[in-house]
């Protein structure tokens, strides 16, 4: 018998570089927690002007997600999805940041001195 | 020069080594290993992988509340080269790091004991479970004298599901 398929065999993996790849990046945890989310900009988010690049004219996002939706039907119906209820989960707890790695490693931050101490010592200066 | 922190688990990255990631926002992700860096592909939560050191921290494996760790710190103003000062500093870090290492210990035998009493109680609720259950069948002999005959069955000489000297039902690779 002869060589049966050795190629062509790691589909899994490549879907899984695929969807890692940079320039299929979508916006972070963080970044929705602690920007998308708050209602200012969550209502931008929701109203965008008409962009003939995305899909359904980025009339139809999902903020948590950071998706769009070609239909209404198509957002409503993925908004009462399991995958949606996840992310909404996953973004109810706090986000994990590059700040709590370093906290985590034993490194703080050192708290900004005041920048204006020469003008304390002056008062000092002349009440004395 | 500085000595960066991995952002999945928190170990030392040393100039010269690991990879960085840079967001369009401008937020660097440094990784000491592509272990690491693959993990962050996969969008996990570090906080949820036991390795790392964000879960033991915030698991209560390790000490978080302590003055020996609030000397290392990220500071943004420049100090001028000053010889007395670093012969100071070096010695602080060796002390520092001498009283750290016992507190750590410490910290670690307390963590032991609490869990070797957990331990310890949860077997003996068990035991205790065992015992009470073997009381209540002597005193009430069994009524379902039904129980079923165990039959020997001949264990099966070979399953054609698992693979072996091209007796298996899988296709030949070559």
């Amino acid at each position: 018998m002869g060589r049966l398929r050795r190629s062509r065999v790691h589909n899994a993996r490549r879907d899984v570089h695929r969807a890692a790849r940079t320039r299929v990046r979508t916006r972070d945890l963080d970044q929705i927690q602690m920007l998308d989310l708050d209602p200012k900009r969550r209502a931008e988010l929701e109203a965008q002007p008409l962009d003939f690049e995305k899909p359904g004219l980025a009339q139809h996002y999902c903020v948590e997600c950071a998706k769009y939706y070609e239909t209404d039907v198509a957002l409503n119906s993925h908004w009462r999805s399991k995958v949606h209820k996840r992310r909404c989960k996953q973004l109810k707890e706090p986000v994990y940041t590059i700040e709590e790695s370093e906290r985590a490693a034993g490194l703080g931050r050192a708290e900004r001195k005041p920048t204006v101490v020469p003008a304390v010592m002056e008062d000092v200066v002349l009440a004395t | 020069m500085r000595i960066e922190k991995c952002y999945f688990c928190s170990t030392s990255v040393y100039p010269g080594h690991g990879s960085a990631f840079v967001r369009n926002d401008a937020k660097v992700f440094r990784f000491c290993t592509s272990k690491c860096h693959k993990n962050f592909k996969m969008k996990r939560n570090p906080r949820k992988v036991r390795w790392t050191k964000a879960f033991r921290k915030a698991a209560g494996k390790e000490m978080i509340i302590d003055s020996t760790i609030d000397f290392e710190k990220r500071r943004n103003i420049p100090v001028r080269y000053d010889r007395e000062l670093v012969q100071t500093t070096l010695k602080a870090m060796k002390r520092v790091g001498e009283i750290k290492k016992r507190r750590e210990l410490a910290f670690w035998k307390h963590r032991m004991a609490l869990s070797r009493d957990k331990h310890r109680a949860h077997r003996r609720k068990v035991l205790d479970a065992a015992k009470s259950s073997a009381v209540k069948q002597l005193l009430q002999p069994a009524e379902s004298s039904k129980a079923r005959e165990k039959i020997k069955v001949a264990p099966k000489t070979r399953s054609a599901l698992v693979e072996g000297e091209g007796r298996s039902m899988g296709m030949d690779m070559d």
